[in-house]
């Protein structure tokens, strides 16, 4: 059996190596507004436009709603970057939801930086429903970006063995 | 000082214009105070002031009913009005008894400049500039600059702002940044991988004691995030990663709440140097969103408040 859970309900597994990708691609995941970002990779995905498959989607109510405890469990969790996007500013569908969005993920951005995480990892963006050009040309471009700082080693300690999960 | 503070209490008291104090008295230690919640009038003449009064007393406020006077130096004051933008506290029920503060000294600096334990010190006097240190009948004088606390010495409000009596005259603010922020810059200096490992290094000793966290009157949440159980966002086991994250996250909590009054770094066991985070997020409220903290109670909070425009540089 490749995993067992204690009796705390915690899931271990048990010396099985997960499955290694052939290439390193890098894992981005991706909070999307409903109103506005998630419609435009929805636009993208009908309209036939191509962009990486790097991209693990999370619909969120509003770009406010992202906690930047989010982000950090994300990274820790093995993502090597992480897309916020939401409405353009002044479209919020609850009128202020993306400009309080906008000063936590500034503060987050920076103050990760300051800590020690690459800048590239934590990206922003705002992509309206119409917009599917621009989110194939966003995840593009933060795809690249991740590939230039390489994997997310940064929550793995050579000391107690991998201390990240493996996002899927 | 102390005098007019305890007369000034010892009216408040009398008058019925407040239900209780929280204020400084001696410690049992050498050097020390500690904070005196009291409805007593005979407990005013313990109250004290002096260069050691260290602690932000605004913590207590959140748990102490009725209304409560409150002794508090130029930082502290700023958390209260933090705390009262935040609506956690009615201005109506505080009355802030305000003292001009020049700084409170950093006993281990005096013990690294001395040469000697705290316990083997017999006295420790401030004058003005000067810190007189008597140890065995001798008498060394140093600078006030080389024993106060990093974040006194870059502190650009040690008068109350907001008080409703205040004990002296106001002091005139000397921030000297460079020194305050020695720590800081020298992490600034350090490529992003080495900062990781600094913090990396510096976490891997955290007990989680929750010691930063209980003694700051910004962490007011009534459940913590790393309390939580569904989901649990962290581990209780003080991994240096889940330590990380609690720290981290702490920080971007007390954004436009932390007065840098250095309370998390002195209450630290461990000596983890928290002010290099904390005083990082003041920077960056500041930098980016011209937010100083703790000004004006009719303020917005930080994470609350927005421009139209800013900010847009960081975002696609």
């Amino acid at each position: 059996m490749p995993f067992s859970v204690c009796s705390i309900g915690i899931l271990h597994f048990t010396g099985v190596k997960l499955k290694q990708a052939k290439e390193w691609e890098p894992k981005l995941l991706g909070f999307l507004c409903r109103w506005c970002s998630y419609a435009g990779a929805d636009l993208a995905g009908t309209s036939r436009k191509k962009y990486p498959a790097s991209i693990r989607i999370i619909k969120v109510p509003c770009s406010g709603r992202v906690d930047p405890l989010f982000i950090l469990k994300a990274l820790q969790m093995g993502f090597d970057g992480v897309l916020v996007s939401g409405c353009h500013p002044g479209d919020c569908h609850y009128q202020t939801g993306n400009y309080r969005a906008r000063r936590r993920i500034a503060i987050t951005k920076k103050f990760l930086e300051y800590a020690g995480i690459e800048p590239e990892r934590i990206q922003a963006s705002w992509v309206s429903a119409s917009e599917a050009v621009k989110f194939t040309g966003v995840v593009t471009e933060v795809t690249k970006g991740l590939e230039r700082v390489g994997a997310n080693k940064l929550f793995t300690d050579e000391r107690q063995g991998d201390g990240t999960a493996t996002a899927q | 000082m102390e005098q007019r503070l305890r007369s000034e209490v010892k009216a408040l008291l009398e008058q019925g214009k407040i239900d209780r104090v929280i204020g400084f008295e001696p410690g049992s230690l050498k050097f020390t105070t500690t904070p005196l919640i009291t409805s007593d009038g005979g407990d005013v003449d313990h109250l004290v002031i002096n260069p050691f009064i260290v602690n932000n007393l605004s913590v207590y406020l959140t748990g102490t009913s009725g209304r409560v006077g409150i002794v508090a130096k130029g930082c502290d004051s700023r958390s209260i009005v933090s705390l009262i933008q935040d609506n956690k506290v009615l201005r109506e029920n505080v009355v802030i008894i305000g003292i001009p503060c020049s700084g409170v000294i950093d006993l281990t600096k005096v013990e690294r400049l001395a040469g000697k334990d705290r316990d083997e010190l017999d006295d420790i006097v401030r004058q003005g500039d000067k810190i007189t240190v008597t140890v065995g009948g001798e008498r060394k004088e140093f600078p006030a600059s080389e024993v106060l606390f990093d974040n006194c010495l870059g502190c650009e409000f040690p008068t109350p702002r907001e008080y409703d009596i205040l004990l002296d005259e106001p002091v005139t603010p000397t921030p000297d940044k460079a020194i305050s922020e020695q720590k800081l810059d020298s992490l600034r200096e350090m490529p992003p991988e080495q900062r990781w490992q600094f913090w990396k290094e510096e976490f891997s000793r955290c007990i989680r004691c929750y010691a930063c966290r209980n003694v700051c009157p910004a962490c007011f949440c009534e459940r913590c995030f790393v309390e939580e159980s569904e989901p649990q966002w962290v581990l209780p086991v003080p991994r240096w990663q889940d330590n990380l994250i609690f720290q981290v996250i702490r920080s971007i909590h007390v954004a436009g709440r932390c007065t840098d009054c250095g309370e998390c770094e002195r209450a630290c066991p461990v000596n983890i140097p928290l002010r290099s985070l904390t005083r990082e997020m003041c920077n960056l409220a500041e930098e980016l969103f011209n937010y100083k903290v703790g000004i004006d109670k009719e303020a917005p909070p930080l994470f609350v408040a927005y421009e139209l425009e800013e900010a847009e540089d960081l975002i696609r």
